[in-house]
């Protein structure tokens, strides 16, 4: 028998590992675990390699804790990370909260399981979508990547790394059981990460320590240097509504100002943070958009409905949060309808979209308790 | 006390927001006189405040680090933040969590955990029987029959002895002091100092909604808490138990040789398919149903192929049904599901069950082959079912290898050496695997 010679490096690898070695090349130190399907591959995968890369991961008593943790963690200078699914993710959410209003960099990787409640630990869903960006009081934004497959697992936690070290925030990584838990086949020698990103952190022989504040800003734009506890410049944080030195005021405008800037900061560098991936036909009367599992499907219908001549665009997003809306419109440029294909039942991002969309004939395709199949979405493509 | 030669970690000249007689003036004024004690360099000390009254004080230390936080939570953020420095930075920091009897109840089981972790943090638990800031609430520490706005003929409950949770939870210092206690600047120093966990429940008088409601006075505490079976005084001073990066030292970090790295696959066969497959394969929890279409996926790798495996499985993980969906492919996968399956794979009758609750005889195409155990009846005609004696043969736990190992020695939709290779790795030599009479199937 013949034998192949090319030099790959090859195997076979499903999403919740490939995000526990993302995690690795981000430059995470600190995992904190609490067991759930589909997510507990993550936590498996981060206590084997974390100790091998100098960092280290532990177990924790609940995903309050989990999250308590890695935000402490974080505070002391760490990048750090947890994963869980939709009951764990229920009870962070006051956790990432406190990570955002102490400008915390800090990643969870939610992956999505059926829901309501316990709903079904083996089932796949993408029904997290509302309750993931809107866990604050208030409705800050959350960032979210949501990636397709066990390669962008890796590339796109490297991804959240980098935006919560860069605009100090919690940065949800989305993915669902299909994506973290399907396995396949992956060539090493493809992966393609951005570089790390690091957050900036204020010495006191920095030129601008003397004007530093904790959560400083002169521009909508500007993040404030970190400081982290333990190290030479004194660490204010608080949960609670803090001027910009950190300390708890009531009734006050910088307080107001400084709460304002968590929002603000996020929407000044919201066309940084696109990451879409456009297929796009010339002349073609209808865009398809998906993401992460229900991303792959709508690229088999795609296909399948262009084999039947029709002239047909595909949006693959990325980015999920702040919504890249520049981009979605430019792709929906020149068609009349835009089918969102999602596995929940309401068509939760559909309904985001919809405002925007508003000069499209906007099609759903939902479904739950399984995935979307490529007919599904093929036969509203062709019969539009 | 809050003098400048003492005050080198409290603001000098702060006001306490606290009511007239609160016992949280005392309680952090001793704390203060603790740091001092041990002349701890201020950026090496992180005060972690939880919510309530004694939660106020993070703004009085205008010297060293302090994070203020959610209800309950603060023992949590110390806890990562005590982990991260012990173990991935100076190890100098002095992690110390003020928190009420309200927060201690809300975040017990972070208490424990930290205990249990023996993480280098001092909690100390204000406990003046009730939340003060909230109106005078009761709280689990609050004492049988004691008075609050929400138990106005007295607490029904006794209160938590959060001592002997701590002792429960292995923790090797363990004081209960009152805010008025001449030592209680040496034993917060002692816990501060301890290597390891340690608690300080201090008893104390909210003057605002407890001496209101209840005949009290700050010498009647000790007797209150005899009342309640609680112990007085250092309870447990016992540093026998290793510090947390200490033990993760010995228990984990020197055995980071054992685990093994990933190997890689290079493709050495060379496969002939020209369009992608796919296999359901269905049978039992603990029949290896998983594993052999993973080793099948890993043989088809090794062949050149692009490879998924969808599993499927009841929430026990060893009972009922075992499923996988693997498609076989000479190009990149994109759905992963198996919608027109070339081969089915059924070797027991909760796979069987199975297959039909997921629709699998609606999931064929014109070329569908099953291999299905010839214990199982599928009454659907028309199909072209090859039925052997796999369990007989193979064994059930062996049944579902054998019925992949007949479809790539039958239909090679790669070069079986890949598969053989793999079985062999993992099952011996090739020819005794199964029982003779299988090699003639």
């Amino acid at each position: 028998m013949k034998m192949n010679t090319t030099t790959k490096k090859l195997a076979l690898r499903n999403g919740n590992q490939m995000t526990a070695e993302g995690a690795i090349k981000a430059g995470c130190k600190f995992f904190a675990g609490y067991p759930i399907t589909p997510a507990s591959g993550i936590y498996k995968g981060l206590i084997d390699l974390l100790p091998l890369n100098n960092g280290i991961a532990i177990s924790s008593p609940d995903e309050i804790s989990a999250l308590a943790y890695c935000v402490g963690a974080s505070m002391r200078g760490v990048k750090a990370m947890t994963a869980t699914s939709g009951p764990g993710w229920a009870l962070m959410i006051e956790t990432v909260q406190y990570a955002m209003i102490t400008e915390t960099p800090v990643v969870i990787c939610v992956v999505q399981r059926l829901g309501p409640c316990t709903g079904g630990a083996t089932q796949g869903a993408q029904g997290d979508i509302l309750i993931t960006e809107f866990a604050s009081s208030g409705g800050y934004t959350i960032p979210v990547l949501y990636p397709t497959n066990s390669k962008e697992c890796y590339e796109l936690t490297v991804e959240a790394f980098n935006w919560a070290e860069k605009y100090r925030t919690p940065v949800v990584l989305l993915t669902d059981k299909e994506v973290g838990m399907t396995t396949e086949s992956l060539d090493y020698n493809k992966l393609n990460a951005p570089p790390n990103a690091n957050r900036h952190v204020i010495t006191d022989h920095d030129a601008d320590y003397e004007n530093w504040k904790m959560y400083g800003f002169d521009s909508p734009d500007m993040i404030a240097k970190f400081a982290p506890v333990g190290g030479k410049v004194k660490v204010t944080a608080t949960g609670s509504a803090h001027n910009a030195k950190g300390y708890l005021k009531k009734n006050d405008p910088e307080t107001l100002a400084t709460l304002k800037h968590l929002e603000d900061k996020i929407q000044a560098h919201r066309d940084e943070m696109v990451l879409v991936k456009e297929d796009h036909e010339k002349d073609a009367d209808t865009l398809v958009i998906s993401f992460g599992i229900t991303a792959r499907t709508m690229k088999d219908a795609v296909k399948k409905a262009r084999a039947q001549g029709i002239k047909v665009s595909s949006l693959t997003i990325y980015s999920m949060f702040p919504i890249p809306k520049k981009a979605i419109l430019k792709a929906a440029k020149g068609c009349k309808n835009v089918i969102i294909a999602e596995e929940n039942i309401n068509g939760q991002y559909r309904m985001l979209l919809e405002p925007l969309l508003k000069d499209f004939n906007i099609i759903g395709i939902n479904k739950l308790g399984s995935m979307i199949t490529p007919d599904e979405i093929t036969e509203r493509i062709v019969t539009l | 006390m809050n003098t400048p030669e003492l005050c080198t970690y409290m603001t000098q000249g702060a006001v306490m927001p606290f009511c007239k007689g609160c016992g949280h003036s005392n309680i952090l004024k001793k704390m203060n006189d603790a740091l001092g004690k041990l002349n701890l360099n201020p950026n090496d000390v992180c005060l972690v405040t939880d919510i309530g009254c004694i939660g106020l004080a993070d703004a009085l230390f205008d010297k060293v680090h302090t994070v203020h936080t959610t209800h309950g939570r603060s023992t949590g953020f110390a806890t990562g933040i005590a982990v991260a420095d012990k173990v991935l930075a100076s190890s100098k920091l002095k992690t110390i969590v003020l928190i009420g009897d309200g927060g201690s109840m809300i975040g017990l089981l972070h208490i424990v955990n930290a205990a249990l972790m023996n993480v280098d943090v001092t909690v100390i638990v204000a406990n003046n029987f009730l939340f003060g800031m909230t109106g005078g609430q009761t709280s689990s520490l609050t004492p049988e029959h004691f008075n609050t706005v929400t138990s106005p003929f007295g607490s029904m409950n006794p209160s938590l002895d959060i001592c002997q949770i701590a002792d429960a939870s292995k923790a090797g210092f363990i004081a209960r002091k009152t805010a008025t206690d001449k030592d209680l600047t040496d034993v917060i120093s002692e816990a501060i100092a301890f290597k390891g966990f340690s608690i300080v429940e201090v008893l104390e008088l909210c003057t605002e909604h407890g001496t209101k409601r209840n005949d009290l006075k700050g010498n009647m505490l000790l007797k209150m808490a005899e009342e309640e079976g609680h112990k007085i005084g250092v309870i447990k001073n016992s540093p026998v138990r290793p510090e947390f990066s200490k033990k993760y030292e010995t228990d984990v970090n020197s055995h980071k040789g054992e685990i093994k790295p990933l190997k890689y696959i290079n493709p050495k066969f060379i496969h002939n398919l020209k369009k992608p497959n796919g296999i359901i394969f269905s049978g039992s929890a603990g029949e290896r149903v998983q594993s052999t279409a993973a080793m099948f996926a890993e043989a088809a790798l090794m062949s050149g192929l692009e490879v998924t495996q969808k599993n499927d499985n009841p929430v026990t993980q060893g009972s009922g049904f075992s499923l996988s969906e693997v498609i076989i492919s000479p190009e990149e996968i994109n759905y992963t599901g198996v919608a027109s399956a070339d081969y089915v794979i059924v070797v027991s009758e909760n796979g069987l069950k199975e297959i039909k609750s997921q629709d699998v005889f609606n999931r064929l195409n014109d070329r569908s082959i099953f291999i299905v155990d010839d214990s199982l009846v599928i009454e659907n005609k028309g199909l072209n079912i090859i039925s052997l004696p796999l369990r007989k043969y193979c064994g059930g736990d062996k049944a579902a290898v054998g019925a992949v190992d007949y479809v790539i020695r039958k239909f090679e939709p790669f070069p079986h050496e890949a598969f053989k290779l793999l079985l062999e790795k993992r099952f011996g030599e090739y020819g005794k695997i199964f029982k003779e009479e299988y090699y003639k199937l």
